[in-house]
């Protein structure tokens, strides 16, 4: 039988729009949660997806897309590979399917809004599309875990982190409330379809495929680069809207979401992709820096489609640039610091060899990063284990959630940039973050940050021990140690025996 | 690195996870784009391939190097991402840009 060429009937079978009788459209796709931009309804519909795909096709190729997963991950499950990966490995799964899975399910509400409230027929039809992806992505990241589940309670992260108050999922969750569950359909688009899918989920899901690969893991590989070739398909709902919001008088608007939405992703990503790559990935398995990765993915290919599309780079992009040589270091010397706070064991890994390689790859980072891994590795070598161990309570940024930090060496430059607004005193990491909240000071004065809430008396009192089973640590599963248990060190012990 | 950046700013082009169809794409496009220069990049987990401004994968093209049918939609399968903008339609796929810096 002969079928109909798809271009033939797609403009038929997707403009499923009509003019409603019994409300108005203004009631029906109300501004605030559809186009608070007043774009008239003509010019939505010329919204046209540059990435095609009819409903026979996409459950055709999702089909072979799940198929092809699962069937690696059970051919793969009876490899010893876990039993004999070392422990920075499983720290990166740990930290990913905690951070990413549930996370899933939001964006999947988050394209069900533009399912329902997209003010273009050509919109809601894709984001039916997306819908479904991140379902399944919220699917395939809490299943794989699972068999992982008795070997080690941590694992259990990818399914509880998100109901916890963990500190760094207070930080995800401020996030991604902000871009993804607090947005009109349009806003949301710019902000998720394009700042987020086309930018730096790259980096989480194709990136670290190629150290996951290097390691062995190929049912993790084989996973994130399935996931992201769905992204790169219903990320396209982004250069549409934010091409009819140029035409439309509505650039400022537009450049506003998409440097909003990537600074937030950013201070997020450079955790969850910038410190495994650079740090818990063993020496041997790692391709290329997490710099060389940003460079590829973000410097190049992400700034080029943000100008393309006629919208400027980011006005913080030099800041940027100088945030990827320091925002990851610093967190990494952070949450290893504070490592009983978090839900994976973050290897210290900052042996001998290791910095030979952060030197190469950073240059510069002995004389500043390392002073503080000299202090921490004295302590070691000489059996002071509690002194590695901080006593102060760290200031928290008041917009990402992390704390604030910067390089260290012979000038200490970490500075609080702080605001007054309403009475209340509020502190952030870098200017972008500042930035972000004189945007909107109404949509983001009310949060607490974790630190604000061991003040306010809602972990009382705060002890760290009150504070980390407020954090779900004890809870859900024991916290973090040294991925290696401090062996990194013995490459130093060696030197200083010979 | 900023100066390789600045050389590749025009760079367009799929990026698909390794194994056979990525070996095809790349053959099929050598010969799908004739007089362009392709850079490929490989990265273990996936391919980069990339050129100046413009470039197609066909279907026809792309079945005869893999050996056997492959119908555009399928090629979603492992296309995990690409740099540059995308056009799809049944018979071809096109990367681009549409300003040159």
């Amino acid at each position: 039988m002969a079928l109909l060429d798809r271009s033939d009937w797609y403009d038929i079978a997707r403009d499923t729009n009509w003019s409603p009788g019994f409300v108005s459209r203004d009631d029906m796709f109300p501004a605030e949660l559809s186009d608070p931009y007043g774009i008239p309804e003509a010019e939505w519909e010329t919204f046209d997806e540059p990435y095609k795909v009819s409903y026979r096709e996409y459950v055709k190729v999702q089909r072979e897309k799940d198929s092809s997963a699962y069937s690696v991950k059970a051919a793969l499950s009876r490899s010893k590979f876990h039993d004999e990966a070392d422990e920075g490995w499983a720290a990166v799964l740990k930290l990913h399917y905690g951070a990413v899975a549930l996370t899933e399910y939001q964006a999947s509400q988050f394209q069900a809004r533009m399912v329902r409230f997209g003010p273009s027929p050509s919109m809601r039809n894709m984001a039916t599309y997306g819908m479904l992806d991140e379902l399944r992505h919220a699917q395939l990241q809490l299943f794989f875990p699972h068999e992982l589940l008795p070997r080690d309670r941590q694992y259990d992260w990818a399914h509880e982190a998100a109901h916890t108050k963990n500190w760094a999922i207070l930080g995800g969750r401020h996030a991604m409330d902000d871009i993804m569950m607090c947005r009109d359909a349009v806003t949301g688009a710019v902000m998720v379809s394009f700042a987020f899918e086309t930018g730096l989920t790259n980096l989480q899901m194709v990136g670290l495929s190629t150290d996951a690969a290097n390691m062995g893991d190929f049912t993790f590989a084989n996973l994130i680069t399935s996931i992201q070739s769905d992204e790169a398909r219903h990320a396209q709902l982004g250069s549409p809207a934010i091409e009819i919001m140029i035409k439309n008088g509505k650039k400022k608007e537009a450049q506003l979401a998409v440097d909003v939405a990537f600074w937030r992703m950013w201070r997020l990503f450079a955790i969850t992709v910038g410190i495994p790559m650079d740090y818990y990935i063993p020496l041997e398995q790692r391709h290329m820096s997490f710099k060389e990765f940003m460079h590829e993915w973000i410097i190049r290919q992400y700034d080029r489609q943000v100008r393309d599309l006629g919208l400027e780079t980011p006005w913080y992009w030099d800041l940027l640039k100088d945030d990827i040589e320091n925002h990851h270091h610093c967190q990494q010397g952070g949450i290893w610091s504070w490592r009983p706070t978090v839900w994976w064991n973050p290897p210290g890994a900052v042996g001998p060899r290791e910095r030979e390689w952060l030197e190469e790859k950073y240059p510069g980072w002995n004389d500043s990063f390392g002073t503080y891994w000299d202090v921490i590795t004295d302590n070691l070598l000489n059996d002071r284990e509690e002194k590695t161990h901080p006593e102060c309570i760290p200031i928290i940024c008041n917009m990402c959630q992390i704390p604030i930090s910067n390089r260290p060496g012979p000038a200490w430059k970490a500075r609080v940039l702080q605001l007054e607004h309403d009475g209340r005193r509020y502190n952030f990491c870098t200017e972008p973050c500042r930035w972000i909240f004189t945007t909107d000071p109404e949509r983001y004065k009310h949060h607490e940050s974790i630190v604000d809430r061991m003040y306010s008396g809602e972990i009382d009192p705060p002890t760290l021990d009150n504070v980390l089973t407020y954090m779900g640590i004890g809870v859900v599963s024991e916290g973090g140690r040294d991925g290696h248990d401090y062996s990194w060190v013995d490459g130093f012990r060696n030197q200083a025996a010979e | 690195m900023s100066g390789s950046d600045d050389a590749r700013r025009n760079s367009v082009g799929p990026v698909l996870r390794a194994g056979e169809v990525a070996d095809a794409v790349v053959e099929a496009m050598q010969q799908d784009n004739p007089g362009k220069e392709f850079v490929i990049e490989n990265r273990i987990a996936y391919v980069r391939v990339e050129t100046e401004g413009e470039c197609f994968i066909r279907q026809e093209t792309l079945s005869e190097a893999l050996g056997r049918p492959i119908t555009m939609p399928e090629v979603e399968v492992n296309l995990t991402s690409f740099a540059g903008r995308i056009e799809t339609t049944d018979t071809y796929m096109r990367f681009y840009l549409e300003k040159t810096l």
